[in-house]
C-alpha cells in the first residue's frame, strides 16, 4: 500500500510540473514592426496548446499563454519563433497570467 | 520618335512607381494582397503567399498610361520572392531579398504580347524609429528593358507597438536608366500601419499623387 501511495505521489508531482508553466515569455531578436508581431502571433497560435499570445515591440518580449494540463518545449517554441523568422535569445517560465506580463511590460515601457 | 521616348519613359515612371516601399514576403503562412495608384499613370494589383518566411511566390497585373494618353501597357505576371539573408539584433533587423518572373505583356507600342522578365534585389534595414532601403528593379522585354534603382530613408516620429498606429515619414529618391528613360525623381510619403494594414500616400516634387493600400494576412 505504501509503494502504491509513493507511485501516486510522485504521478502527480510529475503532472504537476508540467502544467506549472502558464506562461512562457521570450525575449526575441528583430521585432521592429507590427508585421513582425503578425507573423509570430499566427505561428505561435497555430498550437494547439497557445491560449493566448502577446506581443510587445517595445520591450522586444513574445508571451505565450498556456491552456490549462498542456505545455511547449523550449525547442518547440525556439524553432516556431525561428520558422517565422526571428531569432529567440531567452525563454523563461512562470505561473502569472498573461495580464500580469502584460501589466509589467506596460509600466516598464511608461518608465523608459 | 522623341514623343514616343517621353510616353515610354512615363511608363518606365511609372511601372515601378511606389512600388519598392513594402518588403515582398510579410511573414511565413501568410498572404499579401497590394494594391497601388501611381501618379495617375499606373493601376497594380499584386497577391502573394509565403509558405515559409523567406520565400513567396504570386501573381500581379499592372496597367500602364503615359502621362499624355498614348500608349498603354498592360503586363500580368508571376514572380517569385526570395529572403537571401536576415540579420535580427536586438532592436533592429536587415534583410536582402532577391525576386524574378515571367509574364506576358501587351501595349499600344507593339503588336501583339510579348514574353516580360523581371528580376531584383532588396536590401534593407529598419529599427522603429528608423528605415533604409535600397532596391534594384530589372523589367525587360523584347519591346522594352528598364532600371531603376530606388533609395528609401524614413523617419518615425514615434515609436509604435503592435497595438499601436505607424507613423512613418518617408523621402524617396529614384533614378531611373537603361536608355527609354533618365532621370531622378524625388517624392516624399506618409506611411501608416496597423497590424496588417499598411496605407501610404504621397507626392512627387512636381505633385503627382503616389498611393497604395497592402493586407497582409
Amino acid at each position: 500500500m505504501r509503494t502504491f501511495t509513493h507511485a501516486v505521489l510522485l504521478l502527480l508531482m510529475a503532472a504537476a510540473s508540467t502544467v506549472s508553466a502558464k506562461t512562457v515569455e521570450m525575449d526575441v531578436n528583430g521585432l521592429v514592426c507590427a508585421f513582425c508581431a503578425q507573423g509570430i502571433e499566427k505561428t505561435l497560435k497555430s498550437f494547439d496548446a497557445t491560449e493566448e499570445v502577446f506581443v510587445s515591440l517595445e520591450n522586444r518580449v513574445v508571451a505565450i499563454a498556456l491552456k490549462d494540463g498542456t505545455d511547449l518545449s523550449d525547442a518547440e517554441l525556439t524553432k516556431a519563433i525561428t520558422d517565422a523568422g526571428y531569432a529567440v535569445v531567452a525563454i523563461r517560465r512562470s505561473d502569472v497570467p498573461l495580464q500580469a506580463i502584460r501589466d509589467r511590460v506596460g509600466r516598464e515601457a511608461e518608465d523608459e | 520618335m522623341k514623343p514616343h521616348l517621353s510616353g515610354l519613359g512615363s511608363l518606365a515612371l511609372a511601372l515601378f512607381a511606389a512600388s519598392a516601399a513594402a518588403k515582398p514576403i510579410a511573414f511565413a503562412r501568410g498572404s499579401t494582397v497590394m494594391a497601388e495608384y501611381g501618379a495617375g499613370t499606373m493601376n497594380e494589383v499584386q497577391a502573394f503567399y509565403a509558405p515559409r518566411y523567406w520565400w513567396s511566390a504570386g501573381a500581379g497585373w499592372t496597367e500602364l498610361l503615359s502621362q499624355d494618353g498614348v500608349l498603354e501597357r498592360d503586363i500580368a505576371y508571376v514572380r517569385g520572392n526570395l529572403l537571401a539573408k536576415r540579420w535580427n539584433l536586438p532592436s533592429a533587423q536587415a534583410n536582402v531579398f532577391v525576386w524574378g518572373g515571367l509574364g506576358r505583356a501587351t501595349g499600344s507600342d507593339f503588336a501583339g504580347s510579348t514574353l516580360a522578365r523581371s528580376a531584383g534585389f532588396q536590401a534593407d534595414y529598419e529599427t522603429r524609429r528608423i528605415y533604409s532601403a535600397f532596391r534594384t528593379d530589372l523589367q525587360e522585354s523584347e519591346h522594352f528593358s528598364h532600371r531603376i534603382d530606388t533609395l528609401q530613408l524614413g523617419i518615425a516620429p514615434y515609436e509604435h507597438d503592435y497595438d499601436t498606429l505607424a507613423t512613418w515619414i518617408v523621402l524617396q529618391g529614384r533614378r531611373y536608366s537603361n536608355g527609354l528613360y533618365d532621370g531622378t525623381e524625388t517624392a516624399l510619403l506618409l506611411r501608416l500601419f496597423k497590424g496588417g494594414t499598411w496605407v501610404e500616400v504621397g507626392a512627387t516634387t512636381d505633385g503627382k499623387l503616389q498611393a497604395m493600400a497592402m493586407f497582409n494576412f
